[in-house]
């Protein structure tokens, strides 16, 4: 795994030796406590932006690449060594063999099979589920302590397939559910406001994508809740609610904007899950909305083992607690429909692994 | 520049944000701020898209400009930027085909480009992107008339020449990529044999980007050391002998790596963006850092002061662009190489009609 590209060349051995020599009766290099591991899981554009992302922030001290198509996986893992000069000394490690994610703090699952024109949502899950029995027990052994995130769509069921999949317990496998979501929430709010993204508070929860939930009662600015009231222009209830809605759908939609316009995304996904990884890492107990073994929660039935997305406290042993929002009668009923519905979907998905 | 937010099409209370914040009594309208730092990026391609990301995270701009041909591509990877705003520092993001958009820029960057169709000559493609550069350049010049020009597109010694001539800028103002990434490649091999950080191996590639591109021995420290100094010198114990064939092929290693990635998966992005992103913090910080960039190299290293060509000499770079060029020991078989790129070129550049 650590050939040398260098000694293929001629350069020789021990140069390094001549050029640097340790102090008499110096002990051996102890192994590092504080050596970060971090191994990505497809290495498309989702996967590669997060690695970039992860790697210009300092996040990470090993960053071990894995995907199929092994020369793709070689070209990008050299461009980013390439960069060597402008970077801190980052291991970069990458393989078709998952072997190469051993001992990993967090890994980050980002391969998924594409939806086919025409394929139904269950179909589409039964191939996720095939290629995720391939993935993730093999990281699961390879890394027994580590965090899983997952961040392949639809990425609430991913979550709960990974979890099912590597045995690890529910505080240690997120999936990036609708962090990005309530980062593009807090955009369009931001514009409006003339204030910084970073002090509008707002989330966006439940299930990624079209069913997501806007938590209209939870948004302050700068620590200054805003009412439904401000929002919406004074309007009465029935008028706000529908333009209130329409702003969560003009969220949802940026996505397939995105996607519409250039084939993908891939830069806010990156910042997205890179954001999420430094809370992990560097254990900052902050709050972020991520997908989560929902049961339990904000009335959703003890029976009812999805994962969900709700603003939880992140650190290095992933989720350390769901926060106690405040929610409306009416937010509640969503989410607890969201589970019934992924639960239902769920029960037709065959889990069952040869271990 | 008009909202990107449509929320108040959508409802949204268009003076909310006054009744959640209020100014002090007897406030003076806000100062024109005279640190608002822009780049412009020309070209939202895998390689422009690559740096102005690594921009962004860098946190090395106020105002990002992003300028490309394609109407629905650039407006996507703009969405795609701004959807991240609550995880990056406040950058205004801004993107049109139209280059009124750069206005104003502290840098523009210039990445586009055509790409080598099979069976054309190297002349052909020139002309090509002479034609495409006669588009973009004068525009830029035009709206950032003090701002600091970095060709990146291919052949980037011959494209910065012609950007210098289609800008009036004077020539300080105009700098390539050049050999910045090369040098990077360079140092890579060296400190992953070394087992040494990349950034405490100093070592120069420079020259002609590319195929004939040299490599500078001589110029080779770790940790201030000299590695390869005296070659031939048999007092100087801590110099490493090597042989000009080991010493070819590193220096073809670090030529070809760059075909390599390219051939593994389709084209350069991430180490271009770095680099590029390195240069810019040291332009427009006025770092007075020394990097391998595409210079007006005429009176250099023996190249006659008529030969008016870019190329890749280690030179002191700052918020006025090139301050100064290094003035290293070359060998007499690297000062050569430099001439006779130069002569290249210089032939070259004869064959354009500019």
């Amino acid at each position: 795994m650590a050939r040398k590209s260098s000694s293929l060349l001629g350069l020789a051995n021990g140069v390094s030796h001549q050029l640097f020599h340790p102090v008499p009766d110096s002990a051996p290099p102890y192994p590092a406590k504080r050596h970060t591991k971090i191994s990505v899981v497809g290495a498309g554009n989702v996967g590669m932006a997060i690695a970039q992302t992860i790697l210009t922030q300092h996040l990470v001290d090993e960053l071990a690449l894995v995907d199929r198509k092994a020369d793709m996986l070689r070209g990008e893992m050299l461009d980013l060594q390439h960069a060597a000069a402008f970077l801190p000394h980052t291991r970069i490690l990458s393989s078709t063999e998952l072997d190469v994610t051993a001992g990993s703090d967090i890994c980050i699952i980002t391969a998924g099979v594409r939806q086919m024109p025409g394929e139904t949502r269950l179909n589409l899950f039964q191939r996720n589920l095939a290629l995720f029995k391939q993935i993730v027990p093999p990281v699961a052994r390879h890394s027994p302590d580590a965090l899983l995130l997952v961040v392949s769509n639809p990425v609430d069921v991913l979550a709960y397939i990974a979890w099912k999949l590597s045995g690890f317990p529910s505080n240690r496998v997120i999936g990036s559910g609708t962090n990005l979501d309530s980062s593009r929430l807090r955009f369009q709010l931001a514009q409006r406001l003339q204030v910084n993204a970073q002090d509008v508070q707002a989330y966006m929860v439940g299930e990624h994508g079209d069913g997501s939930i806007a938590l209209w009662s939870s948004i302050s600015v700068g620590g200054v809740p805003i009412g439904l009231g401000h929002l919406a222009n004074g309007k009465k209830t029935a008028e706000a609610a529908e333009e209130l809605e329409e702003i969560r759908k003009s969220v949802v939609d940026g996505a397939y904007e995105v996607i519409y316009l250039k084939g993908y995304t891939s830069w806010a996904i990156g910042y997205s899950v890179a954001d999420l990884v430094r809370s992990l890492v560097r254990d900052l107990h902050r709050v972020h909305p991520v997908s989560l073994l929902a049961k339990g929660s904000y009335g959703i039935p003890e029976d009812r083992e999805v994962f969900l997305s709700l603003p939880a406290k992140l650190g290095s042993s992933g989720v350390l607690g769901v926060a106690n929002l405040e929610l409306t009668e009416e937010e509640e009923k969503r989410l607890r429909s969201s589970a019934d519905t992924l639960w239902e979907m769920q029960q037709q998905l065959d889990l069952k692994v040869k271990s | 520049m008009e909202k990107v937010s449509s929320l108040s099409e959508l409802g949204l209370a268009t003076d909310i944000h006054r009744s959640l914040f209020r100014p002090i009594h007897h406030a003076a309208p806000p100062s024109p701020t005279k640190r608002r730092t822009k780049i412009s990026v020309v070209g939202a391609g895998n390689v422009g898209m690559a740096i102005a990301q690594t921009i962004l995270t860098q946190d090395l701009a106020d105002e990002l400009a992003l300028v490309d041909a394609k109407p629905d591509l650039l407006r996507g990877e703009m969405l795609d930027l701004q959807h991240a705003a609550a995880f990056l520092p406040r950058t205004r993001i801004l993107a049109s085909t139209d280059y009124a958009v750069t206005a104003d820029s502290d840098l523009c960057i210039v990445t586009a480009g055509a790409r080598q169709v099979p069976g054309e000559t190297r002349l052909d493609l020139l002309h090509r992107n002479v034609a495409l550069f006669r588009l973009i350049v004068p525009p830029l010049a035009r709206h950032s008339p003090a701002a600091l020009l970095l060709v990146v597109s291919n052949p980037v010694d011959v494209l910065t020449y012609i950007a210098w001539k289609l800008s009036g800028f004077p020539p300080n103002r105009v700098i390539g990529s050049g050999t910045n990434l090369d040098s990077s490649r360079f140092r890579f091999l060296l400190a992953d044999h070394l087992e040494v950080n990349a950034q405490d191996v100093q070592a120069y590639m420079v020259g002609e980007h590319g195929d004939s591109s040299v490599a500078l021995w001589s110029s080779i420290s770790v940790g201030g050391v000299p590695v390869l100094g005296q070659l031939a010198s048999d007092d100087n114990k801590a110099a490493v002998v090597m042989e000009q064939e080991v010493l070819e092929r590193i220096r073809k290693a670090v030529v070809d790596s760059a075909y390599e990635v390219i051939r593994l998966k389709g084209y350069t992005s991430w180490a271009i963006g770095y680099s590029v992103a390195s240069l810019a913090r040291s332009l427009l910080r006025d770092q007075h850092r020394i990097h391998p960039v595409s210079l007006l190299a005429a009176g250099f290293y023996g190249i006659p002061r008529d030969r008016q060509v870019f190329l890749s000499l280690p030179a002191q770079i700052g918020r006025s662009g090139i301050l100064t060029v290094a003035n290293l020991h070359l060998t007499d078989e690297e000062a050569a190489c430099l001439q006779r790129s130069a002569e290249t070129l210089w032939e070259l550049q004869q064959k354009l009609e500019l």
